[in-house]
């Protein structure tokens, strides 16, 4: 079960908390790694949304990892640890601990499957893109090709953490608010992440995952608006619209849960 | 067989309410513990109900959109007569399986 990885990247340990999933019968499907948004958690994305128990019954080994700054991870002082590059980094680490091998076809359980959601799609996509011999699909949830925590107005929301000024960029607003909703997040630890955002921003057309990817978001999601943008990168790409869903009620969502699972089985 | 209605629990953090945002179980099924019910919608989150108990679906409240109070039903179950202790019926006289201890006792330890 969860525990810190004491393994060094780069000479710095990461205290990211990963969790492993068993399948609820033996399989040999390869193992699913799930990432979460901005202000979100393993819990509050994968556990409490019914994605770890629906993988796991689908005979899915599951890998969850907590981002710095996020749920039981630790929270760093310095900037670079929120690094979406030194974030990679950590990522193949946890992936090469929890005995995934470089994908090979005379082998079923070979490489990786990644499910993201907001934040973490993007983090799959360059991750994917990164390392083709490892990874072998991917479902993004709430992905698009803009980055708004890139464009996050982080002086606006320091003043109003200062004084209560008001934030006139909705965006950042909204990612404020969702910032400050869980309690047990260190707003400031959020901050730092979206500075190092800010140093290396989203830039979906540099790096393209070649392999299969299916791309999901609700109809009201206005962050995935940009959805088709990416899937017009890919020559891989498949997308489903959720009638009526949001950027936040879009995870509970059985029809996404149901398409995810038979992608990656397929 | 018995009655058991289950309300909305406690979804934690101060919630009081959460809105329905789809049933993943219909009147007349059959559903087994922990087996998912529903996604509601809080302030702060999506999340999705399991079960707390198996039985056959006879009622569940809120249609998708409407709001559903935290301690409000939910839903409700039919179960064999023996099982709905909880709820409906008088529980049947049992001597106590376990002792519970009121006062401390130094650790042994």
């Amino acid at each position: 079960m969860g525990r810190h990885r004491d393994h060094l990247v780069e000479g710095i340990d990461p205290h990211l908390f990963v969790e492993e999933h068993s399948p609820a019968e033996e399989s040999t499907f390869r193992p699913v790694l799930l990432l979460h948004g901005f202000a979100s958690s393993t819990k509050l994305n994968w556990h409490d949304s019914g994605w770890v128990r629906a993988l796991t019954d689908a005979g899915r080994r599951v890998i969850t990892v907590d981002l710095p700054g996020h749920g039981q991870s630790a929270s760093p002082e310095e900037r670079d640890a929120y690094a979406p590059s030194r974030i990679r980094a950590d990522l193949l680490q946890v992936l090469q601990d929890s005995h995934v091998i470089p994908l090979d076809e005379s082998q079923p359980a070979s490489g990786v499957d990644i499910i993201g959601y907001s934040l973490g799609s993007r983090l799959a996509w360059e991750f994917g893109a990164t390392q083709p011999d490892l990874v072998h699909r991917m479902v993004l949830g709430g992905p698009g090709s803009a980055d708004p925590l890139a464009d996050f107005d982080l002086a606006a929301a320091q003043q109003y953490l200062a004084d209560g000024s008001v934030i006139h960029d909705p965006s950042t607003a909204d990612l404020l608010r969702m910032a400050r909703l869980v309690p047990s997040h260190d707003v400031f630890a959020l901050l730092t992440m979206v500075e190092a955002i800010k140093g290396e921003p989203f830039s979906a057309a540099e790096a393209v995952p070649q392999m299969p990817l299916l791309l999901v978001a609700g109809e009201k999601d206005d962050r995935a608006a940009t959805m088709p943008e990416l899937a017009a990168l890919s020559s891989h790409a498949e997308t489903l619209w959720l009638p009526g869903r949001t950027h936040t009620n879009s995870v509970t969502s059985r029809a996404f849960k149901t398409a995810a699972i038979d992608f990656l089985n397929g | 067989m018995a009655e058991l209605p289950f309300p909305l629990p406690d979804l934690g953090e101060g919630l009081i309410e959460a809105t329905v945002l789809e049933w993943l179980v219909a009147v007349g099924d059959t559903v087994e513990r922990n087996q998912p019910l529903v996604e509601v919608e809080t302030t702060k989150s999506a999340v999705e109900l399991p079960s707390p108990q198996a039985g056959t679906v006879v009622r569940v409240h809120g249609e998708p959109g409407e709001v559903v109070k935290v301690g409000d039903p939910l839903i409700v179950f039919e179960v064999p007569d023996n099982t709905a202790g909880i709820v409906g019926t008088v529980p049947q006289d049992h001597a106590p399986k376990r002792r519970v201890r009121l006062s401390p006792v130094a650790d042994d330890d």
